[in-house]
């Protein structure tokens, strides 16, 4: 009840006065409306966080904790490290070659795709470029397939290269960024004005020199776009790297997840007993390396999401 | 003379600036595809003589239908699925109008890291009633043990449900973006007529971002068709050989991984692609979405609001 009224109390001062009276007279019929609402909404928002919630209480317990305590106890922190301790002797800690691997390959990426993307995008928007309906296009076709597609594909050209089971195999397909592209070339043609460049242009600043000191310092929301598309794909993403490489020492932190789920028994009984203490706990500590980057980039930048990839430019 | 002596320098310094990007649209979007075209008819044991044969071979494998089928229902559930509930969500998020908005759209953005390999995890032990949450609920309708939800006839529900939760927060909070655009007036001109929340909702708000939702759809289709990481990591790890040849995707990944047979892989590949591209082809020019994809034009500016990067859907 008390949180209806101050909703309304907080829609009324910020839609402002002329509708205040109205919503008031309509508050009483309004009202079964709005509690299924917030129900529903609420009921979402639980739905969504519950299996985050156990994968980040799951390491905290042993693996016979797991059962006997209720989803939702808090075992104890020490546990965290008996689980790492333990997941490290799974291959000599192989783990944290994947962990490795999967920031630097991650890294590379995010860095060639946002650059790549940002100077094209600039270009298409700015510059008399040839073919350049062609080129847009195009880009606006390979943004829409979804990237695995061409995984097989993409396979047959690596084996041919002979980059096959190296980290370029995986970092050099995945820095081709269409959707950055596309992002960037809106951006560029729509948030900045026309006129400044050509100021800049007339000033004798070159394309370059414009870019660098007009069009790049206006483009810090843009370039967090970016890098948040780029990063959130790249870091949890399976089936490509894991048809680019196939050894061990090379392997991102995704994919060494599906060898763990492979080699130890914590979700599949069928293996049977292990001599490492690879168990349940184990494995969701594994899986909350890799999700919890991505949780909190995720949160961090669910309100850029909200104001669109144009951040701050469009007020419409 | 000098206007276009600025033009050509502009054209050139453009040029170059938009190499390094050409070169990964040419090396890793086109080139690939070329390659797998040639590729795809290339002899194999099956069919020594090649050509275009290879399509057939793919076509009248014996696991071709069955994941042909499964692949549809995936899709037939999970597409409409996903526009409804999105569309549901959005619409209720954006009538609450309260500062509670921003605690709900970080709860709905949570599962949008849990996909993939982690996904797999996650599910597991949600489904499985010594573990999970849900534990009472799953032994209240007689489910004791996570086996018996496992089975081939549930595959298909289970895969929506997996994609569903880790797609849909990341939408409804785009479309919520969306929906935050319509104007105030064209809301309260229609209060002053005497709409409710229900019919601004559904007669007003809805039409306005419809083309939102049909691209929505579209990149969800191009992304549910090639499912693969779902499925197979559950056949080849958890229970084994359960979901093997679910999708044509895993399909296309045992041709050229288990049978050798690179020239069927790519040609199944490649059916896959061309639907993609179909698709791609529709949302660009069959909806009014990219509408001239035109320096300055209002709908681009919309179109990037709502834009999402193909495949982050699933």
């Amino acid at each position: 009840m008390s949180t209806t009224m101050s909703t309304d109390t907080y829609a009324m001062t910020t839609v402002g006065t002329a509708r205040a009276p109205r919503s008031r007279a309509l508050n009483v019929r309004r009202l079964p409306g709005r509690i299924v609402t917030w129900i529903v909404l609420v009921a979402f928002a639980v739905f969504s966080v519950v299996p985050m919630i156990w994968l980040v209480l799951a390491p905290s317990k042993t693996a016979d904790e797991l059962t006997s305590l209720s989803p939702f106890a808090f075992g104890s922190f020490d546990q965290y490290a008996v689980a790492w301790n333990n997941l490290m002797l799974f291959q000599d800690g192989r783990l944290v070659t994947w962990i490795w691997n999967s920031v630097w390959y991650t890294a590379t990426i995010v860095f060639i795709s946002c650059a790549t993307a940002i100077l094209a995008g600039y270009a298409l928007a700015t510059a008399p470029l040839p073919f350049r309906r062609t080129l847009l296009m195009t880009t606006l076709i390979a943004m829409i397939v979804p990237p695995v597609a061409l995984v097989l594909p993409l396979f047959i050209e690596v084996t041919a290269l002979g980059i096959y089971n190296t980290p370029w195999a995986i970092i050099l397909t995945s820095s081709f960024y269409p959707f950055g592209v596309f992002l960037a070339y809106i951006y560029f043609s729509t948030s900045i004005p026309k006129e400044l460049y050509e100021a800049a242009r007339i000033d004798g600043a070159g394309e370059f020199g414009t870019f660098w000191r007009v069009a790049l310092p206006l483009s810090k929301g843009l370039l967090g776009m970016l890098a948040f598309f780029s990063f959130t794909a790249t870091w949890v993403n399976y089936f490509l790297p894991y048809v680019m490489v196939t050894s061990g020492e090379v392997l991102p932190l995704p994919v060494g997840l599906g060898v763990l789920f492979s080699a130890t028994p914590a979700l599949n009984p069928g293996i049977g007993a292990s001599i490492l203490p690879i168990r349940q706990p184990e494995i969701a500590l594994a899986g909350l390396i890799v999700a919890v980057p991505i949780l909190i980039v995720f949160v961090a930048s669910s309100k850029l999401l909200v104001r669109g990839v144009l951040a701050g430019s469009v007020k419409s | 003379m000098a206007r276009s002596r600025i033009k050509r320098m502009s054209a050139l310094s453009g040029s170059l600036m938009f190499a390094p990007y050409l070169i990964l649209l040419v090396a890793f979007g086109v080139v690939p595809v070329v390659m797998a075209f040639f590729t795809a008819l290339k002899p194999s044991m099956v069919n020594p003589a090649g050509g275009f044969l290879n399509y057939l071979v793919v076509i009248q494998d014996f696991r071709f239908l069955p994941a042909l089928t499964n692949v549809a229902t995936f899709l037939v559930i999970y597409v409409p699925l996903m526009v409804l509930v999105v569309a549901a969500m959005s619409l209720l998020l954006d009538a609450i109008r309260s500062r509670w908005t921003v605690p709900l759209r970080a709860a709905y953005i949570v599962p949008a890291s849990i996909s993939g390999a982690v996904a797999i995890l996650v599910w597991y032990f949600m489904l499985e009633p010594t573990y999970s949450p849900y534990g009472d609920l799953l032994r209240a309708v007689g489910i004791t043990e996570g086996s018996q939800i496992w089975n081939t006839g549930n595959l298909v529900w289970i895969f929506v449900l997996m994609a569903f939760f880790t797609g849909a927060g990341n939408w409804i909070i785009v479309q919520y973006g969306s929906l935050q655009s319509i104007s105030d007036d064209i809301l309260e001109a229609a209060r002053i007529d005497g709409a409710n929340a229900f019919q601004i909702g559904l007669q007003i708000k809805l039409p306005l971002i419809r083309r939102y939702l049909i691209y929505m759809s579209i990149l969800t289709f191009a992304a549910g068709l090639q499912i693969f990481v779902e499925p197979y990591l559950i056949s080849s790890t958890v229970y084994p050989g359960l979901a093997d040849n679910w999708s044509l995707n895993q399909l296309s990944y045992s041709f050229a991984f288990q049978s050798g047979n690179l020239g069927a892989s790519a040609a199944l590949s490649l059916m896959l692609l061309v639907i993609c591209i179909i698709a791609a082809l529709i949302a660009i020019f069959r909806t009014d979405f990219f509408e001239e994809a035109r320096p300055t034009t209002k709908r681009s500016k919309k179109a990037a609001r709502a834009a999402m990067p193909a495949g982050s859907a699933i």
